[in-house]
């Protein structure tokens, strides 16, 4: 009888406490999206098409193949687990067993991304890692640089048409820094520094969003200009995270929930002494 | 007279016992009010079939499904839920759903399947108990989130899962640009502020297009 009605206090302080004290998920800090991009170009206007591998050294995924790229070819982003990558090039169909002609390795950092370019002309080909700034422009600005591909123009000054100057004497292979530009709609005028024909470019630049202005030689002469949205994003930046939550499920602070589970221990333990007490006495 | 040793040794022993089941039940009961429901977010990887990489980025996924999202739908937590219109407030915080049962999509921003990072806003709980969202923190990479746009269910897998102070809420990476069709689910989580009215904190589910690799 005894024992019964002391487990029914036990149980009872059991449930009034967990009752009491029921709430939702816990607040601690963790890992963000461990993720970073990764894309693939070729940028050496007299170098053949080729075969591009992406292999990653912690076997964090299958290897990937990427078939056929010629000049001027810029792939998609890869969003890829963080860690390091080898990547490798060769002739278009040569077989994996031949060495590749090119290799490199490429760390991907969370939140991160890069470009890995054949770059340069052919006698002196490289693979080169770009690293890519695709955060978030300043409020209301756009992000854009210059990719230069072009060895017909190995010197390469970027305008607003009739306007402002972007940049100068940008050399062939290189890539300059993103710079902050006013979203909206552009004519761009690319001149080669040293004379020739110049190029223009209709761009309409979006708020918020990060591109790559890629200057490649034309075929038959002249220049490819091609304008790559490298990220984008719509709408206004909301600021701060949400309030989504009444506090229905909540036990409020800890505080609480800790004095209420002490004073049901107190009164227990009370009651279970007063009770042995009583028993005792009865027996005496 | 002989037995009465046993009895009142055994009455102490239930008196111990007793006391032993307060204090342990009381200490779980205490400790389950932190820990029990709290899933540890860790990013963890799918291993995915080979597959070429594609030579251009995507438009949009899903057919080009065009038009806002209409339904959100999460097979392992069991949401299934219409979606309402969200925008940005006088001091541009994005707004939360008028129904606690439903989950909101922030339609000034990018739609689920066009490239950058779209917004799913649901609510954890209400005054009395839990609401659209309430079992988002139980989401792991590799499930599934399920959009209905334009009549075509387009699907994202969670790349990962994060808890952010929303006193440090990285506004940047969550709603900065990207270069493929991205999703964010955000729900509250951690401390309630009575006085406030709301929670310490945000979880923010990651999710793409492209995330199961």
């Amino acid at each position: 009888m005894t024992a019964r009605v002391l487990r029914r206090i036990a149980v009872t302080a059991a449930a009034a406490l967990v009752a009491g004290g029921l709430s939702i998920v816990d607040g601690s800090p963790a890992a963000a999206a461990a993720t970073g991009y990764v894309r693939l170009a070729h940028l050496s206007p007299d170098t053949d098409p080729v075969d591009v591998y992406l292999t990653s050294l912690a076997n964090a995924f299958p290897r990937k193949v990427f078939p056929g790229v010629a000049y001027g070819v810029v792939s998609a982003y890869q969003q890829l687990p963080t860690g390091t990558y080898a990547v490798s090039m060769r002739l278009a169909g040569h077989p994996e067993s031949e060495n590749p002609v090119l290799t490199t390795e490429v760390t991907v950092a969370g939140g991160k991304a890069y470009t890995v370019a054949g770059v340069g002309k052919n006698s002196e080909l490289g693979l080169k890692v770009i690293n890519d700034d695709l955060a978030l422009p300043p409020s209301g600005k756009s992000k854009v640089r210059i990719v230069q591909a072009s060895i017909t123009a190995p010197l390469l000054d970027v305008s607003v048409a009739g306007g402002a100057t972007i940049a100068t004497g940008v050399p062939f292979a290189a890539t300059t820094a993103y710079q902050n530009v006013a979203p909206g709609k552009w004519t761009l005028q690319l001149q080669p520094t040293n004379g020739g024909q110049a190029s223009t470019l209709g761009a309409e630049l979006g708020s918020g969003n990060v591109y790559s202005l890629i200057v490649l030689d034309k075929a038959g002469g002249g220049l490819k200009v091609e304008l790559r949205v490298d990220a984008r994003r719509q709408g206004g930046v909301p600021a701060g995270g949400v309030d989504t939550g009444a506090g229905g499920t909540s036990r409020g602070s800890a505080l609480p929930a800790i004095l209420g589970g002490l004073l049901v221990l107190l009164v227990g333990a009370g009651l279970i002494v007063m009770m042995s007490r009583r028993l005792r006495t009865r027996r005496a | 007279m002989s037995r009465a040793p046993t009895g009142r040794r055994g009455r102490r022993r239930t008196v111990f016992a007793a006391l032993v089941i307060l204090v342990v039940t009381g200490a779980a009961g205490t400790l389950a009010v932190r820990h029990a429901l709290a899933a540890t977010p860790v990013a963890s990887w799918v291993e995915g079939s080979f597959f070429d990489l594609p030579l251009t980025n995507p438009a949009t996924v899903g057919g080009g499904a065009t038009g806002p999202p209409t339904r959100v739908r999460i097979p392992k937590i069991g949401v299934d839920s219409s979606l309402e219109s969200l925008r940005l407030d006088r001091q541009n915080e994005l707004e939360t759903p008028k129904d606690y049962a439903r989950a909101g999509w922030y339609s000034d921003g990018t739609a689920p399947g066009d490239p950058g990072p779209a917004v799913i806003a649901g609510h954890v709980d209400n005054r009395r108990g839990p609401a659209v969202f309430y079992k988002l923190h139980e989401l792991k990479a590799g499930d599934i989130v399920e959009i209905l746009r334009g009549g075509a269910w387009l699907t994202f897998h969670v790349t990962g899962t994060a808890w952010y102070a929303k006193s440090r809420f990285p506004t940047a990476q969550v709603y900065g640009p990207t270069p493929d069709a991205q999703l964010r689910l955000i729900t509250c989580g951690g401390e309630f502020n009575p006085s406030r009215g709301s929670y310490t904190d945000n979880l923010v589910v990651y999710a793409a297009t492209t995330g199961g690799f």
